[in-house]
């Protein structure tokens, strides 16, 4: 009996009931309800520069089942900035966990931001899991926001919705890598999933709208497997680089592309609407060559804003 | 410019299909020279799954915007179609595909202009001359197709043959297929086009969605490339 949850938390914030794609997944889960405490996962970080100058995370906030302690400086290429990797005590996402990150880089700061293993997204019965990230960098900050794979499941729903509020002479590296599924779970899951919508827009600080990139992946509508789609491809990165346009040009011209048959990877870039900067996308195998591609391009974008290169990935990342 | 007479409208509908409609059509080809190049395309079954996802790609985004564009010609709602091609503008992620689009935007605004004299083309045409909007294509299709009395499912099947027919038509020059080839795909997709339209016309804007990351690499690498047989 749904109604008789009197003692029910608020509605969460995190809400995507009215998104068409989701509108067959709004049953209520068979465990605990949409949004209660544990699954309503919730992350504030501000980072800026201290009275000498260095950057430091001066504001964190938490909510289970996300889980920040605090910045590291162990970018041995960029000592001075803080570094910091996001984790999840809840393990995978399951159907009806909501989850909020804000993060705020302000004038002249600068951070790095990943994740301490891929996000699995868990199969799921009933509902769907939700994510609403808000970025914003104010004057001359840069963020590098290189999260590990999104790992989604059998069944799996999950939706986001991802601001980017970037000034004019901000930089924002923001990266995602989707997996197709468990590739050698059993005799591998690939594409098993039930949706996939992911949704990144870009905006100004006075809030002029830039750019706004959504895809819906729906398996039952149109394969992945389709030319033009992922064709054989398994494993898909998407890179959103809001930068300045003299910055987006050098980073352009030193970008490669190519579609390698031979080794099955490929990698394009294109410029974003309205000058906001750059959108750099890689199809591969595995998830090894296309992180390894993704972060040479944060190294290419790095040394066109900071002038510094990107160090080589931990041997156990 | 709204017509009743229902041959003159049929004869609307084909003369703003017809690639010989001065809008500049023929001389994209939407990734399929890098697409035949990288030996991606390579036959008639290949250029019938590549022309698909071309299809089905614009379905859901300018197929969306067109008819959205068309119903608020339909109403008088000036200022709804500014919204809608800002908002088609900063959703077209590829940037030679954008310039395509506002470049044969403004040549049928133009084109529009002189075929008919109307206040809402002439005032659209003065809002892309000053800068005030883009002028993307599709937006433009919905407007013009309002305007001169056709229905939203003749725009959207008009919108859909420019598609599938641009890359045919490329086709022909550079993968090895024949013409009896391009129409039976011509023909196989147009079964699709119901099916689309019917998924598109429940679509707002907030709905308007695409995942085609190898076109859009293939895209990337014709913008990038040194292959120039077609305009970009």
């Amino acid at each position: 009996m749904l109604n008789a949850k009197k003692e029910r938390l608020p509605a969460p914030e995190v809400n995507f009931d009215d998104a068409k794609e989701m509108s067959r997944f709004l049953q209520e889960p068979d465990a605990m309800y949409v949004g209660a405490p544990g699954k309503h996962g919730y992350l504030r970080m501000g980072f800026e520069l201290d009275k000498k100058g260095k950057s430091i995370m001066r504001d964190l906030e938490r909510r289970a089942p996300l889980i920040v302690q605090q910045e590291l400086y162990f970018d041995e290429e960029m000592p001075e900035m803080p570094c910091v990797y996001i984790l999840s005590s809840g393990g995978p996402n399951i159907d009806g966990d909501r989850y909020q990150q804000d993060i705020t880089v302000k004038k002249d700061a600068f951070a790095f931001v990943s994740t301490g293993a891929a996000t699995k997204l868990a199969e799921m019965r009933r509902n769907y899991s939700g994510l609403i990230q808000n970025l914003v960098l104010e004057d001359n900050a840069y963020l590098e926001f290189m999260p590990e794979p999104v790992i989604p499941c059998k069944n799996t729903r999950f939706i986001s919705d991802t601001r980017l509020s970037v000034a004019e002479t901000a930089t924002v590296f923001y990266s995602e890598i989707f997996m197709g599924g468990r590739k050698y779970y059993k005799d591998g899951e690939l594409f098993q999933y039930d949706v996939l919508s992911v949704c990144s827009h870009g905006e100004r600080p006075d809030g002029r709208e830039l750019f706004r990139e959504k895809f819906v992946i729906d398996p039952q509508v149109e394969n992945p497997r389709n030319l033009g789609v992922m064709g054989t491809f398994d494993v898909f990165a998407n890179v959103i680089v809001m930068t300045p346009p003299d910055k987006a040009r050098e980073i352009y011209d030193r970008t490669e592309v190519f579609f390698d048959k031979t080794n099955k990877i490929a990698a394009g870039i294109t410029r974003l609407p309205n000058d906001a900067g750059l959108l750099y996308k890689v199809l591969g195998m595995e998830p090894g060559p296309v992180k390894k591609l993704v972060r040479a391009f944060c190294s290419i974008v790095r040394m066109a804003v900071k002038g510094k290169k990107v160090p080589a990935e931990f041997p156990w990342r | 410019m709204g017509s009743d007479n229902s041959l003159m409208k049929v004869m609307r509908l084909l003369q703003f299909t017809d690639s010989a409609f001065p809008v500049g059509t023929f001389s994209f080809s939407n990734g399929l020279e890098t697409a035949s190049f990288e030996k991606i395309v390579t036959d008639a079954a290949t250029l019938e799954d590549f022309t698909r996802s071309q299809s089905h790609q614009a379905a859901y985004s300018d197929g969306v915007a067109a008819l959205l564009a068309h119903r608020a010609a339909s109403a008088g709602e000036y200022s709804q179609v500014l919204k809608i091609d800002h908002y088609l503008y900063g959703f077209k992620m590829n940037d030679e595909s954008r310039q395509m689009s506002t470049r044969m935007g403004k040549k049928l605004a133009e084109l529009a202009v002189r075929l008919y004299d109307n206040k809402f083309l002439k005032d659209l045409l003065e809002d892309i001359n000053n800068n005030t909007t883009p002028a993307m294509y599709p937006v433009m299709q919905g407007v013009l197709f309002a305007l001169a009395g056709i229905d939203e499912k003749e725009l959207f099947c008009s919108h859909q043959y420019g598609v599938i027919n641009m890359v045919l038509g490329a086709a022909l020059r550079c993968v090895r297929v024949s013409h009896y080839d391009t129409q039976l795909i011509l023909e196989r997709l147009s079964e699709e086009t119901e099916s689309l339209y019917n998924e598109a016309s429940e679509m707002q804007l907030k709905d308007m969605n695409a995942f085609y990351p190898q076109l859009d690499i293939l895209a990337s690498l014709h913008e990038k490339g040194n292959m120039r047989m077609f305009m970009n």
